[in-house]
Parts: C-alpha cells; structure tokens; sequence
C-alpha cells in the first residue's frame, strides 16, 4: 500500500483497517448476499460455541435473515410467513425498535 | 376418557352448514360466543379440510399434539391461511383438540421442559440424524411431543419445503441430499417412534376424569428467592375448569399470594394464569396418573425464564413428607429444620446421626424442631420420618464443601429492552453445594449434592475473545441473587462493529465454608433477541 493513496474516505477507511490489522474483518464483512446466506453462522450461538462469530450487529443483516427466511424458528420470515412485518421498518439498524414478535398470544 | 368423545362427526343442524358451501371463515361467519367444537370446526376448518369417509376432517384428524401444540397449529392457519377466528373460539378448539387427540402421560414424560419453558434444558434428539434434521432449528421435544404416520409426517417435510424453502441450503441442509433424507427415511423414522395410534393414549381415552376440587399442600423452590411452602385452594368453575386461590410462604418468611382460573387439557394437562403479587403468573403442571399429585413449572407470563417448581398433594387422610427446609446440615451444629407435608402426625426422626432436641412448632402440615448432627454423623442424604409419612433423599448432613457448582452450568439470556418491545430475558443461577464422593476427587459422579448455598456472585469474559471485546463490561450484571440483568438490545456503539451488548461470560459464585471461599463457576451465552417466540420453541 505503500505506492498507493487513498483518493476518497471509504478508500481512507480502508487504509486505516490495513494499518490497524483490521483486514480481515473488513474481508469478513464483505459479503454480497448478506451476512447469515453466506457465512451461515448461526442466529444465536455461533458454531464455536460462543457469539464473537455470530453476525454483529445483528440489526446489520436482520433482514439478510428474514428476507431469504434464514433461521425461521427464531426471526420472522418476510418470504412467505410474515410478509409485512417490517414494512414500516425500512431500516433494521435504525427502526428495530418497532419490530414485534410475530406469535399471538392466547386468551 | 369415557366423556372424551373422539369423534368430531357433525350434528345434523351443522351437516347443513357444511352442505351450504363449507363457510370461508370470516368476519360473516363469526361464531355466536359458546359454540361447540363441532361447529367451529365445520365454520373455520371445514372449508379446507375435506370431510374423510369416518367424518372427521383431513390432516385434522391425522395428528395428536399437546394443548400448545395445536393452539400453534391453530395460529399457523391464522397467520398462514387467513383464517379469522375470535380467541373463545380458538380456546374451545385447542381444548377439543388436545382432550380427543391429545398426547398420553407417558408420552409427554420426557419432554415436558419444553412446555415448562425450563431455560437451559438439555433438548437431546434420539439419533444425530434427527438432531441435525429438526433439532438445529427448533427443540426436538417439538417434534416428539406430535403424533403421525409416516405419510402425516412426510406431509410436515412438504409444508417445510414450501413455507421455509430456503431450510435445503443452509448449514446441516446444503452437505446432503436434504430433501430425499427429509422426505423419506426421516418420516418413516418418525412414524415408527412418534405414530399416531398407541396403546397408551387408547388406554389414557378410557380413563376417569378426576375432579381437582379441593385444599392441595404445596410446595417448592424459585430459584433466587428460595423455597416456599403454601396451601392451594381449587374449587371448580365448569368443566374442567377450576378457580384457584394460592397462598405461599418463603423460607425467608416472605409471603406471596393470589388467584386465577385453571382449565385441565386432556385428563392432566393443567393450565392456569394467576396473578400473584401483581405479576402474572403461569403454570403448567401434568397431574398424577391416581390424581393425588400436581407437578410442574410456573413462571412469569412476560418473563418465562424466572419462575419455580412446584409440587402439590391434595390434603387428605394420606400423610405425605413435600419438603425439608433447610435441606441440609452441617456434622457438629444445630439447626431448626421445617419439615412441610400433609398428616404430619408422630415422632420426627431426620435419620442416623441426627438428634431432634425440641419441638418449635407443630402443624398437621409443618413441623418445626431443633435439632442436631453429631460431628461424626455420616456425611450424605437421608430418609425424613415424620409418624407414618416418610420420604428420601430430602435432607443431607455434611462434614465440608468440597465443590460449588453454578447451576445451569450452561445458560442463555438476551438482550432486549431499550424501547424495543421485546423485554430483555434474564438467566436465574443457583450456587449448589457438593461433597466429594468416594474416589475423593471432585466434579465426577459420585459427588453428593449437598444443597443450594448463598454466594458471592460475579460474571467475567469466558476466552479471549471475549476479554478482547470486553463482554463482561457490556453485556449485563449479576445481582447477590444470582440474577443475570442482560443490558440493552440494540447497535452500541461504543463496542467495535457496533455490535450488540452480547457476551460470552463465565459466571462465578463463591461460597463460604465456615471461612473456607469455594467457588464454582458457569456459562452464560448473552444473545441477541428471538422475534418469533412460540409457546413450543
């Protein structure tokens, strides 16, 4: 990197995640599809047992989740079951607060 | 049951009904308040669910489930498939529905940590296949807690595919062939371990309902607050339904009481909501095959990871030993121990090398003594006398601590809170005394549990990962009770990533043993929030 100048501030951004050692989790992060469809980590515990791994924030890829009706036991499928529920939720990051959960309860 | 009617064939006025087009359930087809099962089944089931040659209703009748089984099941056509139905109706099915094609006593015994909403239950599959196949999503005792055929099942395998398509290519889905393995060995695997007929739930059919009316002697233990001891009052209010009235004593003298209304599913499925202190609480106990014992889980209806067990004797001529508190004592002290049953009538004897020195105080239901273990009292539980009532393993004398044990061992809790409508979901521990068994040697199976002792909580980062995302600082506290308090859901965005207050924590609690620190410690995973939180999960 040494030849090369960053000429814009994601370019500077990544520049410092290379001089802080931090290339790997941008890597990580660099996913097209969403974060769970292609790294599968799990909703809860991630598959070494603990949450390092687990897509954080989980709001960042909420609806990575629930639009391809990724661990449906646990998040509210927008594919097929629950098709509104984040309709007035554009953004997850900003507006989970006004996502419910979806089973009703009884009498 | 002889009451228990199985069939679900229509009366004549509602032959007619189905005859005038099977209704689309609607706002039109509302059902006036008190209508049978039967009709409700033919104006909001039938329209789908074609008649079989015997009268009952296609897949309907294919399946038996527990009362939270099919009140999901009902809910799944609501969200599904549109049906409207108003929540009396909705009661009235589920309580149908589980009382003709409910799940026998025997079939229910292993998992009912599920219905308890026990937090942290270990949920083991029969073979890894299953685990994988319908253990990664949801509990396993979801699955064993239905009844199918093969062909029933396989039809559960297409309703997976179609509503939840994407299950083929996840982890565990996209390494097999998924859908020949989900659609053929797994059904018939199913259908062998879980069928639809049994013995045991033709035999359930033909007993006796048993009437619940009248003074239960309860006891048990919330964790965090500690044992209580009481007296429930049921008198009936319908069929199968009972008013309750419950007053509770807490070994620390606290009190707590309240009442609420129960309704009995399938001949000992016992249900009830009460409000207890202010705080809705919910019970969920199976009652004994001869109707003599209640036995379950209650817990907050918002919160359900805090809550207690409880178990209840009706209050009769049978003498019967509930609870010993405390349930321990140290070789060489004094102590009052209480002893709570029903018909404590006679001399009390706490076992070999135990002295009762004095009576406190007596009751038909509690018995108060002093009493005192002699420095080289055998070490181990004992067997409670009280005249003719007696009972095992509820008291232990020890000589020393040799480990503590933070029970669970393994826990969740959750973020939540923070203005989102999801509350935060706490972790309740319990610092559990042992004594070391023969080989000496401490943490294998032949420790001596000797009982719940009070400590010194604290929670640290479990790795270092978690050390270098400091998760003990963000993701919650633990109060002197044990208490885990997960902190707020949400991006924070003072962590890296901006992640979520979750954490990987080790949990320590240190006990004092006559100055001696002990200290034992757990497991605690702090996640995120789950949005679909059925009764069964």
């Amino acid at each position: 990197m040494k030849h090369l100048k960053p000429l814009n501030k994601k370019a500077g951004l990544l520049d410092q995640a290379v001089e802080q050692g931090k290339t790997d989790e941008v890597y990580l992060m660099d996913t097209v599809a969403g974060c769970s469809t292609t790294l599968d980590p799990g909703w809860e515990v991630d598959p070494f047992g603990g949450v390092a791994a687990l897509c954080q924030p989980m709001e960042a890829d909420l609806y990575g989740c629930s639009d391809p009706c990724w661990w449906p036991a646990q998040v509210a499928d927008t594919l097929n079951t629950y098709p509104d529920w984040n309709q007035d939720a554009d953004s997850a990051q900003r507006d989970w607060r006004k996502l419910q959960s979806v089973f009703p309860k009884g009498s | 049951m002889h009451r228990r009617n199985p069939s679900i064939l229509p009366t004549l006025p509602v032959i007619c009904v189905l005859l005038l087009g099977l209704l689309p359930a609607g706002p039109g087809a509302v059902q006036a308040q008190g209508a049978d099962a039967a009709s409700i089944l033919n104006s909001r089931c039938a329209a789908c669910h074609e008649r079989t040659a015997d009268g009952g209703l296609s897949r309907v009748e294919d399946m038996r489930k527990t009362p939270e089984g099919w009140d999901m099941a009902i809910v799944r056509m609501t969200i599904m498939h549109g049906v409207r139905i108003p929540a009396e109706e909705r009661a009235v099915l589920v309580k149908h529905l589980a009382d003709t094609q409910g799940l026998a006593p025997e079939e229910t015994r292993d998992w009912r940590y599920i219905l308890e909403r026990r937090p942290n239950a270990l949920d083991k599959a029969p073979d890894d296949d299953l685990a994988t196949l319908c253990g990664r999503c949801h509990s396993f005792a979801r699955v064993a807690l239905q009844r199918r055929d093969a062909e029933e099942w396989r039809k559960l395998a297409h309703f997976h595919l179609g509503q939840f398509p994407t299950a083929e290519y996840q982890a565990m889905g996209r390494d097999r062939n998924w859908w020949e393995i989900v659609s053929t060995s797994v059904p018939d695997k199913l259908g062998k371990l879980y069928p639809l007929r049994t013995a045991a739930w033709t035999k359930w059919l033909d007993q006796d309902a048993a009437d619940l009316s009248g003074r239960w002697r309860v006891a048990g233990r919330r964790p965090g607050k500690g044992a209580y001891h009481g007296i429930a009052a049921i008198t009936a209010s319908g069929e199968d339904r009972y008013r309750v009235a419950l007053d509770l004593t807490y070994a620390d003298g606290g009190t707590a009481s309240g009442s609420g209304n129960a309704i009995v599913y399938t001949g000992y499925e016992w249900r009830a909501r009460l409000n207890l202190d202010g705080e809705s609480v919910l019970q969920v106990f199976t009652l004994s095959e001869d109707g003599r014992e209640l036995s379950g889980r209650w817990f907050l209806e918002d919160l359900d990871s805090v809550g207690g067990n409880l178990r209840a004797v009706r209050m009769g001529p049978a003498a019967t030993i509930l609870a010993v508190e405390p349930a321990y004592l140290r070789g060489g002290t004094f102590g009052r121990i209480a002893i709570h049953g029903v018909g404590l009538d006679g001399e009390v004897d706490l076992g070999e090398g135990v002295e009762v020195t004095s009576t406190v105080s007596r009751s038909s239901e509690t018995v108060v003594v002093e009493a005192r273990a002699t420095a080289g009292a055998r070490p181990g539980a004992r067997g409670v006398r009280v005249g003719g009532a007696d009972a095992g393993g509820l008291f232990t004398v020890y000589s020393r601590i040799d480990s503590v044990r933070v029970e669970p061992d393994e826990a969740i809790a959750r973020v939540g809170g923070a203005g989102g409508p999801l509350a935060a979901v706490p972790a309740q521990f319990e610092a559990v005394a042992y004594m070391n068994g023969s080989d000496g040697a401490a943490g294998t199976d032949d420790d001596q549990r000797i009982g719940v002792m009070p400590a010194t909580w604290s929670v640290d980062d479990f790795n270092e990962t978690a050390a270098a995302m400091k998760d003990s600082q963000y993701a919650g506290r633990i109060d002197m009770k044990g208490l885990f308090l997960p902190a707020a859901a949400g991006p924070n965005p003072e962590r890296p990533f901006a992640t979520n207050n979750a954490g990987d924590l080790a949990v320590k609690a240190v006990v004092n043993d006559a100055g001696r620190k002990i200290e034992g410690a757990g497991h605690l995973i702090v996640t995120v929030q789950r949005w679909n939180d059925p009764p069964i999960r």
